[in-house]
């Protein structure tokens, strides 16, 4: 492939330089070279009289035509990655977690795929798709001349499969969601998919990203899915590496697939390897036993510069980290709405961070950029709502900062009837809102112990806020405790933060009232904004789609959020991938850094 | 004997469904919900949450999963449900996040905690007598009070600790100086190449560090047994008779002594066997050991119920049968204890 293009370039060059400068004389050079070539000659002698037939082995000179050829890529080697977890289920419809995920992404092509530099959804084992004019129904044109590695060609049947099987299999997955508004999955014919929705959503078509599953490995009744030995050997696979082996908790090694439909890889393979601690890891990158680690801690960074070995490449999450506000009763935690849709009455509110003023305060009172420089040593960027700005099309960059200012979190406190009028430093309602009359402004602030970042955010929060006169409780909760608390809404503040929330800028999940369900949704702050909730709804179901369109809305929203604060946004993380040089031919994009790794070499 | 037996294997019975109660109860009780780690994504849905959450079975009534996990599912009668045996028939059900049975993920590592733990008794039973009996023949002098209180730093220096200090001065700063450093972890190089696996000293190299931290409970417990009972064993009178008939000291003391004071060490076999295996589930994740006991530090961590329950379970099974061996070996070695 990539020789083709070489002599297409060549060829278009020859033609522009032709149609420049007409007068030249185009000459044909040939370039020889005078080699010695060892050939096997066979002969007959006699030997005692009778004849034997003897081979020997001749060196001769030959004049040969030698065509320039680009030195050939070295092919061959290892890329060894490090990562903390181990893969779970290496099926791409019964797993949800990063690191399967960053196994059979290799292994399984899926429709459609994210573009490594902008985000946006592209085919990967389909040709393209068209919408109808509704916007219900995507038609897709599967790729031709793809095949599973035991030499089955990929039609749409795998597709239908894979998503059917989600669908009606009975499965447990995590990943029912994705079929969710999917009404009709229709097989036109071997390579043309149709897939019906049964409303209208813009963010979508991502559902659609999930690794196709081998149809022919399975019975058609999807009943063998859930418990069969291809979950943790997936030896029939189509992605430019092939599974070899799954050591749990110590590595997986996959290995080139030759037939791989965009070119066979230049690597012999790649072993994903798990270590038990980022110590380990840039340990072991130093001493060279590994070659890649994404998301090294940026306290580890100075000391990565100075390794002459390694290269770094940086690029910002798509994620960010918060402090969460909850502005419903934490005593008495209930559903936004009724299951009819309408607003329950009982819905309480929180006494003191219902005002929003006061949580204007805690913006101005807590120093996001020396969280940034101080924790996350600068490897951070402050974001002011909900949408980040590599989503560029959607990214509201009109919004000011509101800037470190302790003295204008104390006026906006005392305007909004807090005041230490008994000079214990901690103020005390005075005609608040919400509070009783001499309520103190205590507030307890949790985050998930064991995450160094979050916990030295929150000792940083805790002295902030109690110099403008809160008092901050501060708690370090074990993981599955603290879940439990925030989305059970029984907290007042908490340190939290989303990865992975994708390309699209929808939100219902995190700011619509129909997700303030205490134990089972994520707008766990209790977050009500009609005109967001109108909004949201608008930007996911225009008629089309446009980026243009959508993007108007999703900065409005930004405007509302901004305005309203349910969160103290506080920064988009810069995520760290550190490299050894002997890798040649990455293209890491911020949505994804493995795209090309079938085209990576290593130069020794 | 075999009433004995019999009598003992009994009154297990209830201990092992008190110990299934119990766990069962704690782990539910903790804080956590399985379903809620595995979708904490805000684009999954309500609906889709409790749809997994009735396909896994964890909406259920609590003691109807206890009920479903000892003797199997199929009263429920409840066709979308994944049939399951119960542990009493040997089904520990499936992992919550790997959706593969409990006991081909324990199998799958066995092995490797086995090796491990194996070797830590072998050297802690190899170092530790020799050095017990050196001890007592020595008593009083300056060895003695050496081992003596080795055996106690030893025993109260925690193995996670033990392990990162090797890491940090033989792995990170021997290499750092040029020494020839141990791996820091793993149970062999990974290079991809064939010859993995094959290469003894390898394999050694990754073996020996963990198993040697590992051992040094049992060469600390084992050394000051050993002391006190050839101590209490050369005192007898039939070692004064060997004495008197002329016989060197040290057949007398490897000979006589040391086979009569090996009796209670048969006695410790059992309880160390299973400490060992709870003392690495430390050491394993220190050392990045991929053996049972980062599978079960996981599961806890990840709330996920059939692997930590099955852990629990066989970690109790295991210690009712080291000690029932123990109490056997006991009489089978010593002829004047009576095990009727």
């Amino acid at each position: 492939m990539k020789r083709i293009a070489v002599v297409a370039f060549l060829v278009l060059a020859g033609l522009v330089l032709a149609a420049c400068e007409p007068e030249v004389v185009e000459k044909q050079v040939v370039v020889t070279q005078l080699v010695e070539k060892e050939v096997v000659v066979t002969e007959v002698v006699q030997v005692e009289g009778k004849p034997v037939e003897v081979t020997r082995v001749v060196t001769e000179q030959v004049v040969v035509e030698v065509t320039p050829t680009p030195p050939p890529v070295p092919q061959g080697g290892w890329v060894t990655e490090v990562s903390f977890s181990d893969a779970k289920i290496l099926n791409p419809i019964l797993s949800n977690d990063s690191a399967s995920a960053d196994v059979h992404e290799q292994l399984f092509g899926a429709a459609l795929e994210e573009d490594p530099f902008s985000g946006e959804l592209i085919p990967d084992l389909t040709e393209g798709w068209t919408v109808s004019d509704d916007g219900l129904v995507f038609t897709f044109t599967i790729r031709d001349g793809v095949y599973w590695s035991d030499g089955t060609q990929v039609t749409g049947k795998d597709f239908v499969f894979t998503y059917r099987a989600l669908k009606e299999g009975s499965l447990d997955s995590p990943r029912l969601s994705n079929v969710e508004y999917i009404a009709e999955i229709n097989l036109i014919d071997d390579m043309t998919v149709e897939i019906v929705y049964s409303e209208l959503n813009c963010a979508a078509l991502s559902e659609l990203g999930l690794g196709w599953l081998p149809a022919h490995m399975y019975k058609d009744d999807f009943t063998d899915i859930q418990e069969n030995a291809l979950n943790t050997s997936p030896t029939v696979s189509n992605g430019p590496f092939l599974f070899k082996e799954w050591v749990k908790d110590d590595h997986v090694t996959l290995v080139r697939n030759p037939n791989y439909w965009r070119g066979a890889p230049h690597l012999d393979g790649w072993i994903y390897k798990i270590v038990p601690n980022a110590t380990v890891g840039v340990q072991q990158l130093k001493t060279g036993e590994v070659d890649l680690f994404d998301g090294v801690d940026p306290k580890y960074l100075v000391e990565m510069e100075m390794l002459e070995s390694v290269g770094i490449y940086k690029y910002f999450d798509d994620g960010y980290v918060y402090i969460g506000y909850n502005m419903g009763d934490p005593e008495n935690p209930q559903p936004r709405q009724n299951e009819d849709g309408t607003l329950n009455e009982d819905h309480g509110i929180h006494e003191i961070l219902s005002d929003v003023q006061v949580r204007h305060a805690i913006v101005y009172a807590v120093d996001r950029n020396a969280i940034i420089s101080r924790v996350i040593f600068g490897q951070g960027a402050p974001v002011q709502a909900n949408v980040i700005p590599i989503i560029e099309w959607a990214y509201n960059d009109a919004l000011e900062p509101r800037a470190y200012s302790p003295e204008q979190a104390a006026a906006l406190l005392d305007e909004a009837g807090w005041l230490d009028q008994d000079g214990d430093g901690i103020r005390e309602c005075h005609g608040c809102l919400y509070a009783e009359e001499g309520a103190p402004l205590k507030l307890t602030l949790i985050t998930n112990a064991g995450n160094e970042t979050r916990e030295s955010i929150g000792v940083i929060v805790q002295d902030q806020l109690g110099k403008v006169g809160f008092d901050i409780t501060f708690e370090a909760m074990e993981w599955n405790a603290f879940l439990g608390t925030i989305v059970g809404q029984q907290f007042d503040m908490c340190i939290v933060g989303w990865t992975n929330t994708g390309s699209d800028p929808d939100d219902e999940g995190l700011f619509a009232s129909q997700n303030d369900l205490p134990d089972a949704g994520f707008n766990f702050v209790s977050y009500y904004n009609p005109i967001v909730d109108a909004l949201l709804k608008q930007a996911k179901t225009v008629p089309g789609c446009s980026f243009d369109e959508r993007g108007a809305l999703y900065r409005e929203i930004q405007d509302q959020i901004y305005a309203d604060q349910p969160y103290d946004f506080l920064y988009v993380p810069r995520r760290i991938l550190v490299f050894n040089k002997r890798i040649v031919g990455m293209d890491p994009g911020p949505w994804e850094f493995r795209s090309n790794m079938y085209e990576w070499y290593i130069q020794e | 004997m075999t009433r004995y037996l019999l009598r003992r294997l009994l009154q297990a019975i209830p201990t092992f469904f008190g110990i299934t109660l119990l766990t069962f109860f704690i782990v539910h009780s903790a804080p956590g919900d399985p379903v809620l780690q595995q979708t904490f994504d805000p684009n999954i849905s309500k609906a889709a949450r409790e749809e997994l959450r009735r396909r896994l079975g964890v909406d259920e009534p609590i003691l109807a999963q206890y009920v479903s996990w000892l003797i199997g599912n199929e009263w429920r009668r409840d066709p979308d449900l994944l049939p399951r045996r119960g542990i009493l028939r040997g089904d520990f059900g499936n992992s919550l996040n790997e959706k593969r049975p409990v006991l081909q993920m324990i199998s799958e590592r066995l092995g490797a905690t086995l090796l491990l733990t194996g070797t830590a008794t072998v050297i802690g039973y190899l170092v530790g007598v020799p050095i017990g009996v050196y001890a007592a023949v020595k008593r009083g002098r300056l060895f003695d009070s050496l081992s003596r209180v080795l055996s106690v730093v030893l025993n109260a220096v925690p193995g996670f600790w033990l392990s990162l200090v090797v890491i940090l001065l033989f792995a990170v700063k021997f290499r750092e100086w040029g020494l020839p450093a141990i791996p820091s972890g793993g149970m062999y190089t990974l290079t991809a190449g064939s010859s993995r696996g094959s290469d003894l000293m390898d394999r050694l190299i990754h073996l020996l560090p963990p198993a040697l931290v590992l051992a040094t409970g049992p060469i600390a417990s084992v050394s000051r047994l050993m002391r006190t009972q050839v101590l209490e064993v050369i005192r007898q009178d039939y070692i004064r008779s060997a004495r008197a008939r002329g016989l060197r000291e040290r057949t007398i003391h490897f000979r006589h002594a040391l086979r009569n004071a090996l009796i209670p060490l048969a006695t410790l076999l059992g309880p160390t066997l299973t400490g060992l295996v709870g003392g690495a589930v430390i050491t394993e994740t220190v050392w990045s050991w991929p053996g049972l006991g980062r599978l079960f530090v996981n599961a806890n961590f990840q709330r996920d119920y059939p692997v930590i329950l099955a852990g629990f379970v066989i970690g109790a099974v295991g210690v009712i049968l080291g000690n029932l061996l123990s109490d056997v070996l006991y009489g089978v070695i010593d002829p004047r204890v009576s095990l009727s």
